[in-house]
């Protein structure tokens, strides 16, 4: 199951729309659980935005998980990461690889020209493929290929290329037993 | 029956147990110990490292734990040298499969992390031209984690981190610079013949499962180019093959096509589909334009659902 938990507002319809994409993708569950807010630790004054590896390590929440349950945070604040060896990039999320907590944010989809709905979508799916392993991909309509690549815009669909969808199926299978 | 040897020495001395350490092909690992086992009714002496990603044991003979490549982990001074390399655009990717597949399979074996860049830069620069053979796209895939693994351990910054910094040389974003240095932004490459259709929610009547199986769907006519490597003929490879999906990118793409292959595609493709019967569906699913539907949420945003209300006395 993959629980969505907001931290921003969010049009219902919004929601139901990343939800209904995330079952598509993944083939599993998804429902809002709740909401919450995002620490105030997390914030880095200098990049005004939040870390957003410390907001997902120090969120205070108690949502109840089982087995491979996922949890997604849904937020609209700006987010940034630790610098890394190309310095500072565009950061719309962060997700624990093969772990099962995620943030992303819509922040800057205007920015794009990208409807809402879609590009939350897009992005959650994205980092909801994180959680199951999978890595970046070169397809730009695929799901999984960076979000700050001209393809993320070109492409609105929410699915994923066929490697990543069986990549992903076999993971999820593993999860299950 | 295992006894523990005090303080070993493993390979040429450089390794010790605790180490870090890169095994080919497998990844990050951790040196548990050197171990005597009695196999077949021999003793041997094994060196015991643990995988860090699932925990997995692995058993390595004492003399030969150098010739597999085993070796610590990258510095920082060497990862420096790899986005270097990374953010260096490969123009020309090998187009001979054969002398491909033969240098990666070396470069990976040898477990070497310069031969992981190698391997990893060659099929991004492929995958710009064409999309990659299954088997090629498992090998991008299977050292792309080695990389993100080792430059995550090396960095001591999340898996995450490491595969945005990865990519932030692959594909630069609109600024982003190398030592000072500006780098081309990237551009649009051929999508995968793989074409994964979306249904749309209220065509679907909310079907979900119906929904999941179209998105898994790929084009019935499009399976061809991800043949197996030994159907592709050496004729083949000599110049570069068009992406066969790109024969419907969507109307907006169109002035991206300033890639040559993306243009060129239909031509190349056309002849080898099925008829029309088989090219049918991702027609169907391409003119249903899902994004268009939900024009004005965007402008709209109202109060939270209703349902949070309940939800969080669930939590």
């Amino acid at each position: 199951m993959i629980r969505l938990v907001t931290l921003s507002e969010f049009p219902p319809d919004v929601i139901d729309f990343v939800s209904r994409r995330l079952h598509a993708a993944y083939g599993m569950g998804s429902e809002l659980e709740g909401e919450g807010e995002l620490p105030r630790a997390a914030f880095d004054d200098e990049q005004s935005a939040y870390d957003a590896v410390k907001a997902v390590e120090e969120m205070d929440d108690d949502v109840a998980l089982y087995a491979d349950d996922k949890i997604l945070y849904l937020t609209s604040e700006p987010l940034t990461a630790p610098e890394g060896p190309m310095g500072r990039g565009p950061v719309d999320g962060y997700a624990q690889y093969g772990g099962g907590k995620a943030i992303v944010t819509s922040h800057g989809l205007s920015d794009k020209g990208v409807p809402l709905d879609v590009g939350l979508a897009k992005r959650a799916a994205h980092y909801v493929g994180h959680l199951w392993d999978l890595h970046h991909c070169f397809d730009p309509r695929c799901v999984m290929h960076p979000g700050w690549s001209p393809g993320f815009a070109a492409y609105p669909e929410v699915a994923l290329c066929l490697f990543d969808r069986e990549k992903s199926e076999r993971k999820i299978k593993l999860g299950s037993s | 029956m295992a006894t523990k040897s005090p303080e070993p020495v493993i390979g040429d001395g450089s390794l010790h147990v605790g180490d870090r350490v890169v095994y080919p092909n497998q990844g990050i690992c951790r040196i548990t110990g050197v171990e005597t086992k009695q196999i077949a009714g021999q003793n041997w002496e094994v060196v015991t490292l643990s995988r860090e990603e699932d925990g997995a044991t692995v058993m390595v003979p004492k003399g030969k734990v150098m010739g597999i490549g085993l070796r610590k982990v990258a510095d920082v001074a060497a990862i420096d040298r790899v986005f270097d390399e990374l953010s260096t655009p490969n123009t020309d990717p090998q187009l001979d499969w054969k002398v491909r597949h033969r240098e990666n399979a070396d470069r990976m074996t040898g477990g070497g992390l310069f031969g992981t860049v190698e391997v990893l830069k060659g099929l991004h620069a492929l995958s710009r031209v064409r999309p990659l053979p299954q088997k090629e796209r498992e090998l991008y895939d299977n050292a792309r984690h080695l990389l993100v693994g080792e430059i995550a351990a090396a960095m001591n910054i999340p898996l995450h981190v490491a595969e945005d910094n990865l990519d932030y040389a692959l594909w630069p974003p609109e600024g982003m610079k190398r030592k000072g240095r500006p780098l081309p932004p990237a551009m649009l490459g051929p999508p995968s013949p793989a074409r994964v259709v979306t249904g749309d929610d209220d065509d679907l009547g909310l079907d979900d499962e119906e929904l999941g199986t179209a998105v898994a769907a790929p084009v019935p006519g499009a399976a061809a180019p991800a043949e197996p490597e030994e159907e592709e003929s050496d004729e083949e490879e000599e110049k570069p093959v068009p992406a066969p999906a790109a024969r419907k990118p969507p109307e907006k793409q169109k002035p991206k096509a300033a890639h040559r292959h993306e243009a060129a595609a239909p031509k190349k493709q056309k002849p080898s589909h099925p008829p029309a019967k088989k090219s049918a569906p991702p027609k169907k699913a391409a003119a249903k334009k899902p994004a268009a539907k939900h024009p004005a949420k965007k402008a709209a945003p109202a109060k939270r659902p209703a349902a949070k209300a309940s939800a969080k006395g669930k939590r």
